[in-house]
């Protein structure tokens, strides 16, 4: 038969391809007993391993300063080979993970260490796919405040993730086309009816457009916004809900292109405001705008503001694993990232706010990050923190989330 | 002959919007071309922190091995699909098609679990695996059409003039399936080259394809790197339909 030949071929390579399947169970070091290991010796572990690090990357500024100087300073300082895998949302992670736990919970994974915040951390901890705690076993963590990212919008962190950067939520407008942007809620409100098709933010469940509408939710009941970090309450959400619903289903027919649709990503809302389409942008980064600046995807007029009342601020977090191949080179890593000379040098590469209590920078570093240059766009530190508010409890994102699917975007 | 001039503009257009956004900068509305030229996403995708010329080898070999292996399953399956009776034929083939009827979703989820299990999964092993899984379906229909044309007699009568098995293979089997070939390894590697999601799940990250990089930069709003990367990502493309168009004018 001259089909026999191939055949053959076929079967043998899918049998040698097979036998190149990795061997799945290796001994796990146990947060137990790392922490009955001093610190010099974990370092030492990590010496000569590798580290694989699952992050968001859809940015080429942070993945260039990632994968360039991030992972020559760990190969240099710790001897670790850092992986970054590139990930389009850390759902994606949990949701492997959570599989793997379902599958084969005693196989070695292949992810060391996760970007993660919010509702993906939770599922997280829900599924219990995280290795820890690990907080007290990360020295640098002590270079942050003591209460800093002990929530997570809202759901308490356990010490299952280190809070790592610090972000706050800021509108941009170009100074070229308006004046005098809105300072308040209320003025927003104002401003997009008298401007009809000239506003949008990103449809649920994108993460920016999520987080505009919770701003809705916590300014429109007259209370204190720190209420809603402190656990979910039915009753306030019945009240707020109901008012913040009704601001943003007044707001729709004077939305880009009647609210009849919405921008998917806050790349599309990042197009329209540029061609001029609509008159704001918004991020959950701060320095987005002056970062765009610098690429020459933002006219250099773009300018940004926050909301008198407060705009929303949060850590995130890096997490291990459950199934961690290398918790030894994970909490390396995680310490070297942790780092006020990390963040120093990631400000100065790609933006970002400084996330470590001043006081724990030494002279040398305070004098850097007096030095670093603010992008023109990016609002002085103190305005950003006289303007802060904490982020809901993660209960209230999943409900607002729910009804305005269910009122708003079909009333 | 305009016909053919019209489309080729058509088909070419897109691509040109592709080579000038991947160099525009400050490119906004209403300006028609961009006011600034630059290189920093083509600088950016060759620099070696980009880790693109990495996942563009990955991707070729990985797709390359697919194709490969992808033909040497369905040469036989064809040929038996097309020239022999078998019992239960329509189910057969209803089989083998199964993994492109099935939504890509649910059926990566499932060989995602399936991969864990085997211990497959976050290696490159699983991943050429899992990417035979679609592409072996595709090569045989394609192969199957080129059989059923196939007149097994030119195989015996070469036999009978005292040629050897391989000789029948290499000089009449082969010259005459050539096209056929040609257009199941082109689709078998176009299956593979396209893979998104079973790579993600499969892979792990462990495996880096040139898909990854482009799903993550387009999701991220970075036009001109998304846009320099869509061009890197069509051009092996453009390359082997050229190829196989070529082997099937040659016949």
């Amino acid at each position: 038969m001259s089909n026999r030949v191939p055949f053959l071929a076929a079967v043998l390579t899918v049998v040698a391809m097979v036998g190149c399947g990795r061997n799945p169970s290796v001994e796990q070091e146990t947060p137990q007993q790392l922490a009955k290991v001093e610190w010099p010796d974990i370092v030492a572990r990590a010496k000569g391993t590798g580290v694989t690090m699952a992050m968001w990357a859809g940015d080429e500024a942070r993945n260039r300063f990632f994968q360039g100087p991030v992972t020559r300073t760990v190969a240099a300082d710790l001897g670790v080979t850092l992986r970054i895998v590139p990930v389009a949302d850390a759902a994606d992670v949990v949701n492997k993970l959570m599989t793997e736990k379902s599958v084969a919970s005693e196989a070695r994974g292949s992810i060391d260490v996760v970007w993660i915040n919010g509702e993906n951390f939770r599922a997280a901890r829900q599924a219990d796919v995280l290795w820890g705690p690990l907080a007290d076993l990360v020295p640098n963590r002590r270079t942050y405040d003591a209460d800093a990212g002990t929530r997570d919008f809202g759901t308490p962190t356990d010490g299952f993730e280190v809070p790592w950067e610090y972000s706050q939520f800021v509108f941009a407008y170009d100074s070229a086309r308006m004046k005098d942007p809105p300072r308040t809620l209320d003025e927003l409100r104002q401003w997009i009816a008298r401007h009809p098709g000239r506003f949008t933010y990103p449809a649920i469940p994108d993460f920016t457009g999520s987080a505009f509408i919770r701003h809705v939710l916590l300014h429109a009941a007259s209370v204190s916004p720190e209420v809603f970090a402190e656990g979910f309450d039915e009753r306030l959400y019945a009240r707020a809900s109901q008012a913040a619903l009704n601001v943003l289903r007044e707001m729709r027919p004077n939305l880009w292109r009647r609210g009849e649709t919405y921008p998917a990503t806050p790349a599309e809302l990042n197009r329209l405001f540029v061609n001029g389409e609509v008159d704001f942008s918004m991020s959950y980064g701060p320095t987005f705008a002056s970062e765009r600046i610098a690429r020459g995807e933002f006219p250099p007029t773009v300018r940004t503001f926050a909301l008198e009342e407060g705009t929303i601020a949060n850590y995130n977090f890096l997490a291990i694993p459950f199934n961690a191949p290398n918790p030894a080179g994970a909490l390396a890593v995680i310490d070297a990232l942790l780092s006020p000379a990390h963040a120093l040098a990631k400000i100065e590469a790609i933006g970002g706010m400084l996330p470590h209590a001043l006081a724990s920078l030494s002279e040398d570093e305070r004098r850097k990050y007096d030095a670093l240059p603010r992008g023109a766009a990016t609002l002085p530190l103190d305005v950003l923190s006289a303007r802060r508010v904490a982020e809901a409890d993660v209960e209230y994102l999943i409900r607002l989330e729910r009804d305005w699917r269910r009122t708003v975007l079909q009333p | 002959m305009a016909i053919v001039t019209a489309v080729g503009c058509l088909a070419l257009a897109p691509l040109a919007l592709l080579a000038v956004t991947s160099l525009g900068r400050r490119w906004f509305w209403p300006d028609l071309l961009p006011p600034e030229w630059s290189l920093r996403a083509w600088q950016y995708i060759t620099s070696s922190d980009a880790g693109v010329m990495g996942a563009l080898a990955t991707s070729l070999a990985l797709s390359g091995v697919v194709a490969i292996t992808a033909v040497l399953i369905a040469v036989p399956a064809a040929r038996v699909l097309a020239l022999r009776r078998v019992p239960c034929k329509g189910l057969l083939t209803f089989g083998l098609l199964l993994p492109i009827l099935t939504p890509p979703l649910a059926a990566a989820m499932g060989l995602h679990a399936v991969f864990l299990h085997l211990g497959l999964a976050d290696s490159l092993a699983g991943v050429v695996l899992v990417h035979l899984v679609p592409a072996v379906p595709y090569a045989t229909v394609m192969l199957a059409g080129s059989f059923a044309g196939f007149d097994t007699d030119w195989e015996a009568q070469a036999r009978t003039l005292g040629a050897g098995r391989f000789a029948v293979w290499t000089r009449v089997t082969l010259p005459t399936l050539a096209p056929g070939l040609a257009v199941a390894g082109t689709f078998a590697f176009l299956v593979s080259w396209s893979q998104y999601l079973l790579t993600l799940l499969v892979g792990g990250g462990q495996v880096l394809t040139l898909p990854l990089l482009l799903v993550s930069f387009v999701r991220g709003g970075d036009e001109a790197v998304g846009a320099a990367l869509s061009l890197l990502f069509i051009a092996p493309t453009l390359v082997l339909f050229a190829g196989a168009a070529r082997v099937m004018r040659d016949v």
